[in-house]
């Protein structure tokens, strides 16, 4: 394969960069609802991207067909000629050549499709039969292994390694007309082993989902909002962590002066970092899809802005260093800046001295989704309790949380303990790319004036 | 294709091949500038079979034509759902008004030429601020599917479709302002000053920020936003949510729920739409599908399967969310019927209350129940009957199913929205609104 992408990368004359990227996957999903089960595939997919920059204009072709590799590397410099109109800047970095392997515990493509089927059937039963009120479920298994070949015109060559697995537990539960739902999932890098034993999880999807229907709409307002691990890990993701990745300011000198290094962004003891060279996590790599080496990177330290994700190009424009956060969804998406495993750092208070000084607020746990346009985002828990008087009250349902990115942050108040880093099924979305295996994670966080949406 | 059909035929009861080809050029700009283009080629096929009265499903995309597909397909059906339908004998012969999905301009479009459309949008933008971020995506498409059965039923056809985007974003302090809004369509009549001059009058009415106060009042969606009152409609309408009976609109066949004059269609049948085509990816002929008439529910929607369980019958609307996916329930387009008061009539009446134009988090959260419940990221402030400028930090909540019912008015004017969802301007009497307090 070397021999093959070196040859296709000789001669790329008037071209001041050109990549391929080669890619062969396989994969496995079932899935189960209610009872029945709804879908089991096998797929495989083969296919290649070819990106050329000239003069500063980039050019992206992707096919399914190696054979005409050549060509097809000729067409993307032809394309990238026809809008190139300044001059090229990337950063620097050194060209690698290495083979990058996964140690899986238990290999999922020596596991036949009936063992995958009965485990999560397993845990379909297992939410069937918690109780009378669960009307369906929604339990999804996936697999795939991706084979990745990136080679450079400066001379890289690096072959990846990308396996994936997920288990997703949606629980249903129904009275009447109030319908809920509850989830529960798992994504690992680390094999089939990891999936074996988590029938707890699709007990507590059950539990949640019933314990749902209970609860009342929360009314909407302003609160103080203490965010479990899993929220607070969505929140630092969703409302920060897109605003770091220098791809949507590099050339928005109005945004750059809005993010400079060394603004005052948060609460003194707020540290948030991104770091992909963590080993084994969703967003775990060794190499960027440019090929950069992947560290640890301090976003925000004592509240300050200190730092922000790059590809080649963006750490080049705003002269800074490259951080190893290009990355490409597979072969049919060029790469752009993206997180890998993005984390607050631990305080110190403990999650009871969090609450307890809380009158009237909520406690948010677990999540559906989130969303961001740079200013504001809006995230959903899965699950809520009204905080009363320093101690968690009755369950409220449909909490939505919503706020502003400069004030939110400054608003935090406390941070807990208590980190752990969530590794969930789905994943992130950005540019017409998801789900971009990510992890993200927080001890408890405690947030004042924060806007939920109700009735 | 012939080939791989008549060799499984062999081994199951029978099969179809489903094939799509496809070429996508986006023309991307950034910042007011050109930034990169895009070529992308992508062809891949779907084997699904049914095998000792069992479903198998497998796909390859890319590569060699190779029988790995039939081996991997029959290895699933082992496990596979029993199947409540066989695939269709014919696909009739073409009606006489045939359908319009393809025109050839768009696919001969050249990149010059869409480059320079783009330039000339932002020369527009410049000439009205030239501080404004401006960011465009001029696209094409187009695709080609293949179906081929072991019933004898085959059919293929050609789509096209043009898509131009723009995004402008103003910055000042630390408020931004991001204003957002396609045109796409099958035939290349695209007129981008109807984007520009829409994105100039939300910039306009914009300029101020005013303060709402938290409670309930009157609500205006724009056509941009009304897929947050409609898509949980959707979702219980779908074939799949009814016979789980997840759905809270499950057992409301006939039912009237809504006023008289809503009116809710897929419809396939529409020229040069994205959601149109002869036949739905498993040879079902596509048709204009009646989900909603006079606020009473006509009908859910199916794909051959659930319908076959359900003890319906397909209503052609069985859709491939990608090439890896199976066929299930979907919509082709979706039309919302027009009312007949005119947005600035809806402006007018309003005393105190709000647009919604776009929102985050659509999608999110309990669908299904009908909840939703949105941080609106471009919304104007309506004061004694006219818009005085936008509104930030506000929230609106509420369900959809039940928030429907107190429809003021539809819009006498529908828009097309993402080339598949026809949408008019929705007015409601009263809505939650939660904002931030200052």
């Amino acid at each position: 394969m070397k021999k093959i992408l070196e040859n296709a990368l000789k001669n790329t004359g008037k071209a001041d960069y050109v990549e391929i990227r080669l890619e062969k996957k396989e994969s496995t999903s079932i899935h189960f609802q209610g009872k029945k089960l709804e879908k089991i595939d096998c797929s495989q997919q083969m296919g290649g991207s070819v990106r050329a920059l000239v003069k500063g204009g980039w050019s992206f072709v992707t096919f399914n067909q190696y054979d005409k590799l050549k060509e097809k590397v000729g067409q993307a410099i032809n394309i990238a000629t026809l809008i190139g109109r300044e001059k090229s800047r990337l950063a620097e970095v050194p060209p690698v050549v290495e083979v990058v392997k996964r140690e899986l515990n238990k290999d999922f493509r020596q596991v036949s499709l009936k063992e995958k089927k009965e485990l999560i059937e397993n845990y379909n039963n297992i939410i069937l039969n918690y109780s009378p009120k669960i009307q369906s479920t929604n339990v999804i298994y996936g697999d795939s292994f991706s084979t990745v070949y990136f080679a450079n015109s400066e001379g890289s060559f690096i072959r990846h390694e990308k396996p994936n697995l997920i288990v997703s537990l949606t629980a249903i539960a129904r009275d009447g007309d109030n319908v809920q739902m509850a989830n529960e999932s798992l994504g690992t890098v680390k094999g089939f082993k990891k999936a074996e034993d988590i029938s707890l999880r699709a007990e507590k999807a059950a539990f949640r989902a019933v314990n749902l229907l209970k609860a009342k709409p929360v009314e909407g307002g302003e609160y103080t909002v203490v965010l479990d691990q899993t929220l607070g890990g969505v929140f630092i993701h969703e409302a920060f962590g897109h605003l770091s990745e220098a791809d949507f300011l590099y050339e928005d000198d109005r945004m750059k002066n809005l993010m400079k290094l060394g603004t005052k962004f948060g609460f003194k003891k707020l540290n948030v970092i991104d770091d992909g060279s963590i080993s084994n996590l969703l967003g775990s790599s060794k190499y960027d899809d440019e090929g950069v080496k992947t560290k640890k990177n301090y976003l925000i330290r004592n509240g300050i802005l200190t730092g922000r994700l790059h590809s080649r190009e963006t750490a080049k424009k705003m002269n800074e260093m490259p951080t190893g956060n290009a990355r490409a969804l597979n072969y049919r998406f060029k790469p752009i800046v993206r997180m890998t495993n993005t984390y607050i750092e631990n305080g110190k208070t403990s999650f009871e001295n969090l609450i307890s000084g809380v009158k009237k607020g909520i406690y948010a746990k677990k999540f559906y989704g989130g969303n961001t346009t740079f200013e504001m985002f809006t995230f959903s828990a899965g699950e809520g309790f009204m905080i009363r008087d320093g101690k968690i009250a009755e369950p409220v349902k449909d909490v939505v949380l919503s706020g502003n990115l400069f004030t939110v942050l400054l608003n935090i108040e406390s941070i807990g303990d208590d980190l752990k880093m969530i590794e969930a099924a789905g994943g992130c979305g950005k540019g017409g790319q998801a789900p971009l295996p990510v992890s993200f994670g927080s001890p408890h966080l405690r947030i004042k004036k924060v806007v939920v949406g109700g009735k | 294709m012939e080939r791989l059909i008549k060799k499984v035929k062999e081994k199951v009861d029978s099969a179809e091949l489903f094939r799509l080809k496809s070429k996508t050029v986006p023309v991307n700009f950034e910042v007011g500038k050109l930034k990169s283009v895009d070529i992308s080629d992508y062809e891949g096929q779907a084997l699904r079979v049914i095998n000792k009265g069992k479903i198998g499903f497998s796909s390859v995309v890319g590569g060699n034509e190779s029988d790995s597909i039939i081996e991997k397909a029959i290895a699933t059906s082992e496990f596979g759902i029993k199947a409540g339908f066989d695939f269709p004998t014919t696909t009739k012969p073409k009606v006489e008004n045939e359908l319009k999905i393809y025109d050839s301009k768009i696919k001969d479009k050249s990149v010059t030429g869409m480059i320079k459309i783009g330039e000339a949008m932002i020369e527009q933008i410049k000439d009205f601020d030239k501080n404004l971020r401006c960011d465009i995506t001029i696209l094409k498409h187009n695709n080609e599917i293949e179906y081929l059965n072991s019933k004898g039923a085959a059919f293929s056809y050609k789509k096209t479709f043009l898509s131009y985007s723009m995004m402008i974003q103003k910055v000042e302090e630390k408020d931004i302002l991001m204003i957002y809004s396609s045109l796409d369509s099958g035939e290349d009549k695209l007129k981008s000053q109807d984007l520009t001059d829409e994105l100039l009058e939300k910039l306009k009415w914009g300029e101020n920020i005013e303060n709402i106060k938290s409670g309930r009042m009157p609500v205006i969606f724009t056509p941009n936003a009304a897929m947050v009152l409609i898509l949980p409609i959707v979702s219980g309408l779908n074939g799949n949510t009814v016979l789980k009976k997840i759905s809270p609109l499950a057992n409301k066949k006939e039912q009237k729920i809504w006023g008289d004059f809503f009116f809710l269609y897929s419809d396939g049948t529409i020229d040069f739409t994205l959601g149109s085509a002869p036949f739905d990816d498993e040879g079902i002929r596509m048709r204009r599908l009646p989900l909603i008439e006079k606020g009473c529910i006509k009908n859910f929607y199916y794909d051959l399967q659930t319908a076959g369980i359900a003890g319906e019958n397909s209503t052609g609307n069985g859709m491939r969310h990608s090439i890896q996916s199976a066929p299930a329930p979907g919509i082709s387009n979706l039309v919302l019927g027009e009312g007949n008061a005119s947005f600035s009539d809806m402006v007018k009446d309003v005393k105190e209350g709000i647009i919604v134009d776009q929102v985050l988090g659509l999608g999110q959260g309990n669908v299904i129940s009908g909840a939703f419940s949105n941080n609106v990221q471009l919304g104007f402030k309506i004061k004694n009957g006219k818009i005085t400028g936008r509104i930030k930090n506000v929230m609106i909540a509420g369900n959809a199913i039940e928030e429907l019912k107190n429809m003021a008015a539809l819009g006498n004017k529908a828009r097309w929205i993402d080339g598949k969802y026809k949408f008019p301007h929705i007015y409601l009497k009263s809505l939650s609104v939660s904002t931030k307090q200052n």
